[in-house]
């Protein structure tokens, strides 16, 4: 059973949502989805770059202004 | 029409650059400042001026400091302000910044989280400031500035900079996250 | 992962349209600039420049401070890797402007950038590399930040210019002890015009590739 995993970094600054975003995906299984939340605008550009690099699958979107959830499926 | 459609509103305005557009976009105007200004792009300098003038206002006095004996810092502490390239400069860069956010409906004004980045700002401002008047210049000024203008003290500021990020990294992660 | 969509926009908020304000503050800055030109076109030409510079700097997110963090951090080097193009981009127009100078035997423009090298470099440039990665963003990124409506930004600018303030009072201390006694190393001095160039882009080039494999090791281990 997958599970959903929800990461509050609104208000953090870079680099703390990415390395929160790394600790937080290292503790969960493949297939489980870990969605970041942040409001910095760097963090919308380099933790989806990084979680693809790595080789997850990312899906970025904005649902309030200035606000943006990054979904990370885990793929391994 | 849907402004928020359209394919050049999302690629202008709407999504972000990638880093390299940046490098070259900041490279073009780099040079445009070199050519029309007869200096390379500096930022902090001016941070100096404005802390001189807060100063003063204050009732403090910067007439003796060596910092600013020459002529030309002189005479820019007295031009004030607004009268003053290096701050309208500065100025520009918070409000090219705010266009930029605005044009892409992402403004939002990010009030203060923690105790820890209140002091992680004031610790952090207070080096920036202080490192970057003794080693002429920030990442910018000293920096990119530096290296660009075939300067090897823009290759140690480099190393020392790498250095200390090092250590503020580990900081970071101990003590302000 | 349709769930997940259902999910964010089942929360979703109304979206306000901000492009009118960035329109109007456009005309703001116009204006402010046609103001600075009634002074001196330096100042408006100045005003110009650093709009276009945070402009740039907002929409690619460029960071100087994630540039020299990231590599260290995370082992991403992509921005790094930005930067160093710019460096490479730069040093060849900046190259170009001071060589043609040169040879119409006028000054070379931009030479006080080339700073002294001393124990105040060693210890200024570490200062402000543990102070950009605490504070998130060096003077331009603190700039663009502010602009972007970060309170924590606002905060490390005040105290940016008190740090200065404070390194402007002490400047004499290190003028005399370090500064003065620093060398100026100007690299077509050493190597000529082209040998200068070449060495300057072959490091960046070395550095490139270093950051390149740098990258591709990190995420190995992973």
């Amino acid at each position: 059973m997958s599970r959903e995993i929800v990461l509050d970094c609104i208000g953090e600054v870079c680099p703390v949502p990415l390395i929160k975003a790394e600790n937080a995906l290292k503790k969960l299984t493949v297939g489980d989805i870990l969605i970041i939340q942040i409001d910095h605008s760097c963090a919308m550009k380099n933790i989806p770059e990084w979680a693809k690099k790595a080789g997850h699958n990312v899906e970025v979107q904005e649902p309030v202004d200035g606000e943006w959830e990054v979904i990370i499926e885990k793929m391994k | 029409m849907d402004i928020k459609k359209n394919k050049y509103y999302q690629a202008w305005f709407k999504n972000a650059w990638t880093y390299v557009t940046g490098a070259i976009l900041l490279s073009l105007l780099q040079t445009v400042t070199m050519i029309t200004t007869n200096d390379p792009w500096g930022v902090t300098g001016a941070f100096a001026n404005w802390g001189a003038w807060i100063y003063k206002a204050l009732g403090g006095s910067v007439e003796k400091w060596t910092y600013f004996d020459s002529q030309g810092a002189q005479a820019a502490l007295s031009a004030g302000f607004l009268n003053d390239p290096a701050s309208m400069r500065n100025l520009g860069i918070i409000a090219g910044a705010l266009f930029a956010v605005l044009m892409a409906s992402q403004f939002k004004l990010k009030k203060i989280k923690s105790h820890k980045q209140v002091i992680a700002a004031m610790l952090g401002g207070l080096l920036m400031g202080y490192g970057a008047t003794i080693a002429f210049g920030c990442n910018i000024g000293a920096l990119y500035s530096g290296i660009a203008s075939l300067s090897l003290s823009g290759w140690v500021f480099a190393l020392f900079l790498f250095c200390g990020s090092v250590v503020g990294s580990k900081l970071l992660v101990k003590f302000f996250m | 992962m349709s769930e997940t969509n259902i999910r964010a926009n089942s929360n979703r908020k109304p979206k306000t349209n901000q492009v009118p304000i960035g329109i109007a503050l456009f005309t703001a800055m116009i204006v402010f600039g046609i103001f600075l030109s009634t002074k001196s076109s330096k100042l408006s030409l100045f005003w110009i420049l650093g709009c276009c510079f945070g402009f740039i700097l907002q929409k690619s997110r460029f960071c100087f401070a994630a540039s020299f963090r990231d590599p260290y951090l995370t082992g991403s080097t992509s921005v790094t890797r930005a930067v160093l193009i710019a460096f490479a981009i730069t040093t060849i127009s900046f190259t170009a402007i001071k060589y043609g100078a040169s040879l119409k035997g006028l000054p070379m423009p931009g030479q006080s950038y080339i700073a002294p090298i001393s124990l105040a470099t060693v210890i200024g440039a570490f200062m402000f590399g543990i102070g950009m990665v605490i504070a998130g963003g060096c003077a331009s990124g603190t700039l663009m930040r502010v602009g972007e409506g970060f309170g924590m930004q606002m905060l490390s600018l005040i105290f940016f210019i008190i740090g200065a303030l404070l390194g402007a009072r002490n400047f004499g201390w290190w003028d005399i002890n370090f500064i003065q006694k620093g060398v100026t190393v100007f690299l077509p001095d050493i190597f000529g015009w082209a040998g200068a160039l070449a060495v300057q882009l072959l490091v960046i080039a070395a550095l490139y590739i270093l950051a390149d494999k740098w990258e591709s090791r990190k995420l190995f281990e992973d």
